[in-house]
């Protein structure tokens, strides 16, 4: 097979940024640095917590058909971006889920304690460990395997369920802990640990911004109760974003939507999507208990793959099923009110080509597929696809969390992201629509480190070039959103 | 040797069949109760069903997935499959043992349609056991059993094909007929307790992963509370080594 990537590359992609003493005593010869955690008894400890998780999970019966189902057909290898630039074997989908199932055989089922007797097994070892810690993390979570899978195995699911486990006998990446601690017990209670005040003056400077430039005010209403919608974008947005804001608070100000942001609660991001379920849920309730101190209608998604997924997704699971509050993306907010007329953009703006990347975890449970490019296709005169394209994408090389660690760059930008570059290179596209805040910080470093010439900007970001606004017509005539009936698998 | 034949072919065939049916009942059972206390313990009761039930199908007849990745292997894999379960169900001679055995049978395929497929089946387990022998990543994940089943469920195929073409055969026609029956046999009784059982999983994995990403609420407090951290900070709450060592290494991450 082709390799992506040099045996140069290769080499500063898989550098240790990492202090010998510190591998020493963590005992944890990985390329994210992690907070000191207790390394006796690791193999037990990790065993307990599976055992834990077991229990009290649904994870059981899912192992359980996985370990009698694999075939072990390799079809998987094709699919894997991060394998496809490497070619080592340890990066076979699956292979690293082999990692966690051999764990689970061996300890969990009836014939795998039997053999381990007769045969003299010692079972789960710390090296083992390590191998997972490493390996699991090398995975971008994008599960392009799950489809090219014959017996329908999701490597996805299996990742996920090995980060819980590792997460909760200490072993997670330090970026995503350190955020997510400020995200539920900090005081700013946001992964970007931006202060209310803070984020009151930027949005305040933001409209200013934006009467310049549009010569209409544009607000970001706050804290309103009862409002249709309540926005809850990935806060990095409100750092690094302004365009995509602006954008979204343009399409509000256009469509004559009734949408709020909550201080009390702003922020989409949710890394226990990729590490932790009890992270998860914990997140999902956030937003929970801002929608109903807000009275708010529905939940709104900013510009973020997996802030959408977990709220998506994770909304109903979390917070009360079939009885929970619906929850949308911007975009079909957006797509909506284009196609009902409400939305008016300007074909003549963006003349540049323009391409579009599928954040993976929108698209691949084909939820948002064809509404961005429907929007794309309504003011971009020259709109191209890269190959593949929709459910069949190609992952940034930043997903399942890895994109916030920010020492593994060399790792993202070759191994990771290769596939990607080289697609993006391809299409020869002036923009890159990235709509989701992984992906964009992830594709800017990706073009960077790849010479590209490519600005990656957000859907929304091209949107408030080309929007128009009704001057005539005051805001706040027609509201009418139809919201997706919740059903997508993911 | 003809009462082995016999044997083989009656009592024994019944048997490993039984145990058969039995097995992968049982595992059939218990993966369908596992989905349904899932089901019934999340809050979420939100399923896809038609995109579950669409995937299982496209999967169950993968055509339009053939070409699209490793066309050749998957295209070998796809025949091997059709004639391993074509052949067995629907050749005229076993007919005639279901129909003695118990007591009525079904339409047979014509002989020389099974012939081709008896030989395709032969050609393509053949090469899917030098595949895996010769792709890399395919060795990289086998196990033995991937190695031992292609040529396993070979065996019972040239050997039949030999007793129905019996010019070609190097041994008599007995000794044929004897590995045929008991490897078939063999092949029978380890179906549900190996990879084979993928024949009746693989039409419920769509809905386990389905079900399986529905999670049950209040689980994740429930995980820590079995650890025991009810009285002591979580690593969510507090390093587990206390702050000074943090600092340590973050001083570390700010030299870089």
């Amino acid at each position: 097979m082709k390799q992506l990537i040099t045996e140069e590359e290769r080499k500063t992609a898989f550098k240790f940024p990492k202090k010998e003493d510190a591998i020493e005593r963590q005992r944890l010869p990985v390329r994210y640095h992690v907070e000191d955690f207790d390394v006796e008894n690791r193999p037990r400890r990790f065993l307990e917590a599976f055992a834990a998780i077991l229990k009290h999970t649904n994870y059981r019966f899912v192992l359980d058909h996985y370990v009698k189902v694999s075939a072990k057909c390799s079809r998987c290898a094709v699919a894997c971006q991060v394998y496809q630039a490497t070619g080592d074997n340890e990066d076979i989908p699956c292979y690293r889920s082999e990692l966690l199932l051999s764990v689970y055989r061996r300890h969990f089922t009836m014939s795998g304690m039997l053999r381990g007797r007769i045969f003299g097994d010692p079972g789960l070892t710390d090296q083992h460990v390590q191998e997972m810690a490493d390996s699991l993390w090398n995975c971008t979570a994008c599960r392009r395997c799950y489809f090219e899978c014959p017996v329908g195995i999701d490597h996805g699911m299996i990742t996920h369920l090995g980060r819980y486990i590792l997460s909760e006998i200490g072993i997670a990446p330090r970026a995503l802990v350190v955020s997510t601690r400020e995200q539920l017990i900090g005081k700013t209670q946001n992964t970007s640990a931006i202060p209310v005040p803070a984020l009151l003056d930027s949005l305040e400077f933001l409209s200013e911004e934006m009467e310049e430039e549009k010569g209409i005010n544009i607000p970001f209403p706050i804290d309103q109760e009862g409002a249709e919608y309540l926005f809850i974008p990935a806060v990095s947005d409100f750092l690094m974003e302004a365009d995509t804001l602006m954008g979204n608070a343009a399409v509000f100000k256009a469509t004559g939507g009734s949408w709020t942001i909550g201080t009390g609660y702003f922020d989409g991001i949710n890394y226990g999507l990729f590490y932790s379920d009890h992270v998860l849920e914990k997140v999902v309730q956030k937003i929970e208990a801002e929608a109903k101190r807000l009275n708010a209608k529905k939940i709104l998604i900013g510009e973020c793959g997996h802030a959408s997924r977990s709220a998506y997704f994770f909304y109903p699971t979390f917070c009360g099923g079939k009885n929970a509050l619906p929850v949308i993306n911007c975009m079909e907010y957006a797509f909506q009110a284009l196609k009902e007329g409400r939305l008016k953009l300007n074909p003549d703006i963006v003349t540049e080509r323009v391409t579009y990347h599928d954040p993976c975890n929108i698209s691949r449970p084909g939820w948002i597929v064809e509404q961005p490019r429907e929007i794309l296709k309504a003011f971009c005169k020259n709109f191209v696809e890269m190959t593949p394209n929709r459910r069949d994408n190609i992952c940034c090389g930043g997903g399942g969390g890895t994109v916030s660690i920010d020492e593994i760059r060399p790792y993202r930008t070759t191994v990771g992201g290769r596939a990607k570059a080289e697609q993006i290179r391809a299409t020869g596209a002036k923009y890159c629509v990235a709509p989701c805040a992984n992906c964009k910080k992830q594709l800017r470093e990706l073009v960077e480190d790849n010479d590209i010439d490519c600005e990656i900007v957000g859907l929304h970001d091209l949107l408030y070039k080309a929007i128009i606004f009704d001057k005539e017509k005051e805001p706040g005539v027609t509201k009418q959103d139809n919201s997706s009936n919740n059903e997508e698998e993911i | 040797m003809h009462a082995w034949i016999e044997f083989g072919s009656g009592p024994l065939f019944r048997l490993c069949f039984a145990l058969m049916l039995l097995g992968l009942a049982r595992i059939v059972v218990l993966t369908i109760i596992g989905m349904v206390e899932a089901y019934l313990r999340n809050d979420d009761k939100i399923i896809n069903w038609r995109e579950l039930i669409g995937k299982t199908v496209s999967w169950l007849f993968p055509i339009a997935k053939l070409l699209k990745k490793r066309p050749v292997y998957s295209l070998v894999s796809f025949l091997f499959h059709i004639g391993l379960i074509l052949t067995p169900l629907f050749l005229a001679a076993h007919l005639l043992l279901w129909e003695k055995s118990i007591g009525f049978a079904w339409f047979a395929i014509p002989q020389s349609l099974a012939d081709y497929l008896t030989l395709i089946v032969i050609v393509c387990g053949l090469t899917l056991f030098l595949m895996r022998a010769l792709y890399g990543p395919a060795r990289a994940i086998s196990r033995k059993q991937d190695y031992i089943w292609p040529l396993l469920l070979v065996i019972p195929f040239l050997t039949g094909y030999m007793c129905v073409n019996g010019r070609i055969s190097p041994a008599t026609y007995q000794w044929m007929m004897l590995i045929h029956i008991f490897s078939g046999n063999l092949i029978t009784v380890m179906i549900p307790f190996t990879k084979i059982a993928h024949c009746v999983l693989t039409p419920l994995s769509q809905l386990v992963t389905g079900i399986g990403w529905k999670f049950p609420r209040g689980a994740g407090d429930k995980v820590i509370e079995t650890l025991g951290y009810k009285d002591r900070p979580t690593w969510v709450e507090q390093p587990r080594l206390g702050l000074e060592k943090v600092t340590t290494v973050e001083k570390e991450a700010a030299e870089k």
